[in-house]
């Protein structure tokens, strides 16, 4: 047999800080991919829509795009720029409760799935 | 990587993108909703205000013509639905009885008139011609139309029985004969 064959993968020789990087990138996928894999995803969807819903979240969402509809005009209005007007509020305005429920339930899932 | 601690922070970082990742797909779930509301005017809300100033515009421009004629709907009123009031029955098909085309609105009087249910219409014209229309009616068909009149029918009946069936008879045994 060819030690050829047994030896280990070449390291690739890159920036130490870029590396870094590029496992941060790799590691999100791989919990991407393990999320999808599982059906954990779906359930964390239907989970985090249910909540948004619930409280409310999803209503003032729905009224700010219509204010913006309102000011824009009907007809000149793209998905792009209704999801760029409400991305920073609807970020920054989801409960704390719904936060924290979901942010344990992934972290759950990251310490179950070994990384 | 360091300790517990480390690995702490970074699934915390980690938890945190997943978490929003999430977050965006459902604002653009909704974004793409109010997208499409928006753009094929399902909103009523918004277009309330468009469409009743094009209403009053449009009503106002009536009132002022002249040229209208206001008494056109004396008979009926129209509703919102294009629906008159009291309904006309215009519709025309035939009567299953004597196969004349009829106006749904005329059909009962008409009814009245082609089954002899009715009283008037039917008693002078059977008082006129009893014997000969009703013989004639009772053979062709058997069945006892007529429940007004008990009498003449049942004596009908007998009468154009027996000879229906002899007739029958006869030619049942014309057939057997003939082979």
């Amino acid at each position: 047999m060819k030690h050829s064959v047994n030896r280990p993968p070449t390291p690739d020789e890159d920036d130490a800080s870029e590396g870094f990087e590029k496992d941060e990138v790799t590691l999100r996928e791989i919990i991407n991919v393990k999320l999808v894999e599982s059906g954990e995803k779906e359930n964390l969807m239907e989970l985090v829509r249910d909540r948004l819903v619930e409280c409310g979240w999803k209503d003032e969402m729905r009224i700010a795009c219509r204010e913006h509809v309102k000011k824009k005009g009907r007809k000149d209005v793209t998905v792009d720029e209704l999801i760029r007007v409400i991305t920073p509020k609807g970020r920054a305005s989801v409960p704390d409760s719904v936060k924290a429920e979901l942010l344990n339930r992934i972290q759950n899932f990251i310490v179950s799935a070994a990384l | 990587m360091s300790g517990p601690d480390g690995n702490k922070s970074s699934h915390t970082e980690l938890s945190s993108q997943v978490f929003f990742d999430l977050v965006d797909s459902v604002i653009a779930d909704v974004a793409s909703e109010c997208h499409r509301v928006a753009r094929l005017g399902l909103d009523r809300d918004l277009e309330v205000v468009e469409e009743e100033l094009r209403f009053s515009v449009e009503a106002r421009a009536k009132v002022a013509d002249p040229s209208n004629n206001l008494e056109t709907n004396t008979k009926f009123v129209v509703d919102i639905f294009g629906q008159t009031h009291p309904p006309v029955a215009s519709e025309v098909f035939n009567c299953m009885n004597c196969g004349r085309q009829i106006v749904a609105g005329r059909f009962a009087p008409h009814l009245e008139k082609c089954m002899g249910k009715g009283r008037k219409a039917r008693a002078k014209a059977t008082r006129s011609t009893t014997a000969a229309a009703q013989n004639r009616n009772s053979r062709r068909s058997p069945n006892p139309r007529y429940s007004a009149y008990p009498n003449s029918v049942s004596e009908n009946q007998l009468a154009s029985g027996s000879p229906g069936v002899a007739c029958e008879d006869c030619t049942v045994r014309e057939n057997v004969k003939g082979g």
